[in-house]
């Protein structure tokens, strides 16, 4: 019985105009532009190995070829070689799919904890000072800083950094969590289930999470674009993946040197962090104004 | 208030003005990448400070650019004693410090003796070699005595080491002496200095004694030289660009082709180049203590590549551990050079000496991996490297590479966690380059590869002793044949120093001297 009880109570708080959400969303051209974007970026990334038109490893003495609009260009070689020779685009792909695979194990990971850790405190009331404040001294940690500490520790390589990514994740994703929760505590159906006598643990995944979740998915949807921001900033420092892999912030900043003279080394990674962060932010932004009950008039 | 009009000719006159202005105020401005952490000669061994060293101050001896004729300097002429034991110094009487006190032989002995005295710790003493005494005989008469001879010593006293200072300025300002102040007897004096920032110096109106090597022995033509800190190679070339600087020895390798074609600009390089980038092995570490690893890997990068896609043809392939027309070279060497790119050879190398190809195309022997670490610094390095990564990946080693920034790398490269390093540096001679690395008393650093050679340390010492030109010669050739056969390193190429300067300034000639390229200064002069 407790069960079909729990049902009717969500049914309740959810809003009638959320089954057409998607409707809405599409009505927004910049999101669904930004959707498409980043659903062939994904697709790109993840096909990497079998779009490729080079090894992105092999050297070559074709060192530095501008990209095939430009003069001197080639077809052979569309967005042109690297320093060593290596074909950019090639590069480039599997650059995105590392620099996606950071944010995203990243943002996944420290949402995890973070969501969690966010829920308990607003669900016992005891944990809270306790949580908020390992939270604070967290916060003030910033991310860059800590990915220095790190990799002083850990020695040069990705596990420092998406450790870093996910550290500075939990203490942001656990205080909007729990300001979520808290609206949710205060509402009636968790005082009813409180009445029926639920167990904790069922209150807390039926009545807490699966309301709290969606406010906090597009908390994370905004957050991987500036995930994917950071991870880029630590590897341009030399902090990130070790030579010769490809990450695009490595990448910008092995063209750092050659700037003047052939720029695009530089700027065609730098552009596709840019699309990629900005995709990530207009998507995350339009979710939240389709979804999140409380931007609803 | 200004109409449009004569606002417009107060620009255009402004605009003729300038030029003239500049060259009246003789203001000279060059730019370089780093600065060095202090201006005391006895406490730093980084170029950044030999460049302003040289200016500021002089030496006993002065040595030509081509880094073997040496000329008199603060010294009009010197005795050495049969046994090689004693040098005596006949100075000049007409030299005069910055603050316009007379120089004395007492001076250039309260240098000398500072540089060597174990109080100041000075990470260059063993080049003065092993002194007995150094004293002031009178006003012009310095006599240097060893223990034992030191054919080197000459050739040590043009460094910037051996430059003469003031002994009451030293005592005036203590720990802050060549950081808050200086007193020389250079063609420049100590202006202003902002670490990191800038450095300027002014003219020495009283400078005469200048070396023979230049045109102009003094005063100096330019009243003022500012030299600026521009941490980006990019950011050097855009401001020698727009006027912003008037020379540097710091232009990317990449943007020389566009200044020797561009109206306006200069580009000189030095005649000989000494100094050389290498990759060092640690000869006791599993993988690479086995000779034919060592000879494969220099027969499996292209040298001749490297130069032409990174350097663009500015810098020359090495091949060996110092240029072939530094002085004491042994043409014996070139026997044992391996010069030839041949991937075909390194392979059969590595076969024969049984690394064989494991599933993974990474060779393997005795269940050792071929996947030697390399430690590395930032800088020019990563790209250096990672061409070096690849190519030896096609014959089937793996190379790892650690890069790190120089504030830890240096540590790190005094350390025997690696298997292989890069490391560049400046030299005189054969045998200031031998000494410095293949000694068995210098491990850790700067004998990073652990070459422990009784006969190479015999060679050595018989080397600095000798007596004549000749004998100093045949010993560190020694040296250098039994070195270059070990393969302990892999050359990379040399380095010519290349001024990249505005045509306002006469051309200049680059000095290789510790990459000090304007060495005194006084070929710094206005076109005019």
């Amino acid at each position: 019985m407790t069960d079909a009880t729990a049902g009717t109570v969500a049914q309740t708080t959810t809003p009638p105009q959320r089954r057409s959400w998607w409707r809405r969303l599409l009505r927004d051209r910049a999101a669904v532009l930004a959707l498409v974007v980043l659903a062939l970026i994904f697709a790109a990334a993840a096909l990497a190995p079998w779009i490729a038109p080079y090894d992105p490893y092999a050297s070559s003495r074709k060192v530095m070829l501008p990209p095939a609009w430009a003069a001197r260009g080639t077809m052979e070689h569309l967005l042109g070689t690297d320093p060593q020779g290596r074909d950019i685009l090639s590069r480039l792909l599997y650059g995105t799919r590392l620099t996606l695979l950071i944010g995203l194990s990243s943002i996944l990971i420290g949402g995890m904890f973070g969501s969690f850790l966010g829920l308990l405190a607003a669900f016992y009331g005891r944990l809270d000072p306790w949580i908020m404040r390992v939270s604070d001294v967290l916060l003030s940690l910033p991310a860059i800083l800590l990915g220095l500490a790190l990799v002083a520790a850990m020695g040069q390589g990705i596990m420092p950094v998406v450790l870093a990514l996910i550290i500075s994740t939990i203490p942001d994703c656990a205080r909007i969590a729990r300001g979520i929760a808290m609206g949710i505590m205060k509402q009636e159906f968790i005082e009813a289930g409180r009445a029926l006598g639920l167990p904790d643990r069922q209150l807390f995944v039926r009545y807490l999470l699966r309301n709290a979740i969606s406010s906090i998915l597009i908390f994370l949807s905004l957050r991987f674009g500036q995930l994917i921001l950071i991870a880029a900033s630590l590897s341009f420092l030399g902090l990130g993946a070790r030579p010769p892999v490809a990450e695009l912030g490595m990448m910008a900043a092995q063209g750092r040197d050659f700037f003047l003279f052939a720029p695009h080394i530089a700027v065609i990674p730098s552009v596709l962090i840019l699309i990629i962060v900005l995709a990530a932010n207009i998507a995350g932004d339009a979710l939240r104004d389709v979804l999140d009950p409380r931007l609803q008039t | 208030m200004f109409s449009r009009k004569s606002s417009l000719l107060l620009s255009a006159a402004l605009a003729a003005a300038l030029p003239a202005a500049g060259l009246q105020a003789q203001e000279v401005k060059l730019a370089r990448l780093i600065d060095s952490n202090s201006y005391d000669p006895h406490k730093t061994t980084a170029t950044a400070a030999a460049e302003v060293l040289f200016m500021i101050a002089d030496t006993l001896v002065a040595i030509d650019s081509d880094m073997k004729t040496l000329h008199p300097g603060l010294a009009k002429s010197w005795d050495i004693s049969e046994d090689g034991l004693t040098y005596t110094f006949h100075l000049r009487d007409d030299v005069t410090f910055c603050d316009g006190k007379k120089m004395t032989a007492a001076d250039v002995a309260f240098s000398f003796n500072r540089w060597i005295d174990p109080e100041v710790k000075s990470p260059v003493a063993w080049r003065a070699g092993q002194v007995d005494a150094i004293t002031a005989i009178d006003d012009t008469t310095l006599e240097y005595k060893l223990k034992a001879p030191f054919s080197e010593l000459l050739y040590q006293l043009t460094q910037n080491f051996a430059v003469v200072i003031d002994k009451e300025t030293v005592d005036r300002l203590g720990p802050d002496f060549g950081v808050a102040g200086f007193n020389g007897t250079g063609p420049f004096c100590w202006g202003e200095w902002l670490p990191r920032d800038r450095f300027t110096m002014t003219r020495n109106p009283n400078y005469t004694w200048g070396p023979e090597i230049y045109e102009n022995t003094g005063p100096a033509k330019v009243e003022k030289i500012t030299w600026s800190i521009i941490p980006e190679a990019n950011t050097i070339t855009a401001a020698l660009m727009t006027g912003q600087i008037d020379a540097t020895n710091y232009a990317p390798h990449i943007s020389l082709d566009q200044f020797e074609t561009m109206p306006g600009f200069v580009v000189s390089p030095s005649d000989s180049a000494r100094y050389t980038y290498f990759v060092g092995f640690k000869l006791d570490k599993p993988t690479v203590s086995d000779l034919a690893v060592r000879q494969a890997m220099n027969y499996a990068f292209d040298r001749v590549a490297l130069v032409e896609d990174q350097f663009y043809g500015k810098v020359l392939p090495a091949y060996s551990y110092i240029a072939t027309d530094t002085l004491d070279w042994s043409a014996d060497v070139e026997k044992v050079l391996i010069q030839n790119y041949d991937i075909d050879k390194a392979k059969a190398l590595l076969d024969e000496a049984g690394w064989s190809v494991g599933s993974d195309g990474i060779r393997e022997k005795d269940g050792v991996k071929l996947k030697p670490v390399l430690y590395s610094l930032s800088g020019v390095w990563p790209n250096i490297i990672q061409a070096l990564q690849a190519e030896l990946l096609k014959v089937g080693i793996d190379l790892e590479l650690n890069v790190f920034d120089p504030t830890v790398g240096w540590g790190k490269l005094a350390t025997q966690e690696f298997d292989m390093f890069t490391m560049a540096y400046p030299y005189v001679s054969a045998g200031d380059a031998m000494n410095l690395y293949f000694r068995s008393g210098n491990t850790p650093a700067p004998n990073r590869t652990n070459w422990k050679d009784a006969e190479t340390d015999a060679w050595l010492a018989a080397g600095s002793a000798a007596l004549s030109d000749a004998e100093r010669a045949e010993n560190f050739g020694k040296v250098l044949y039994k070195v270059h056969e070990a393969v302990n390193w892999l050359p990379l190429y040399h380095a010519p120093i290349i001024i990249v300067q505005s045509d306002k300034l006469k051309p200049m000639t680059a000095h290789p001297i510790y990459g000090a390229a304007y060495y005194k200064g006084l070929g710094i002069e206005p076109a005019q």
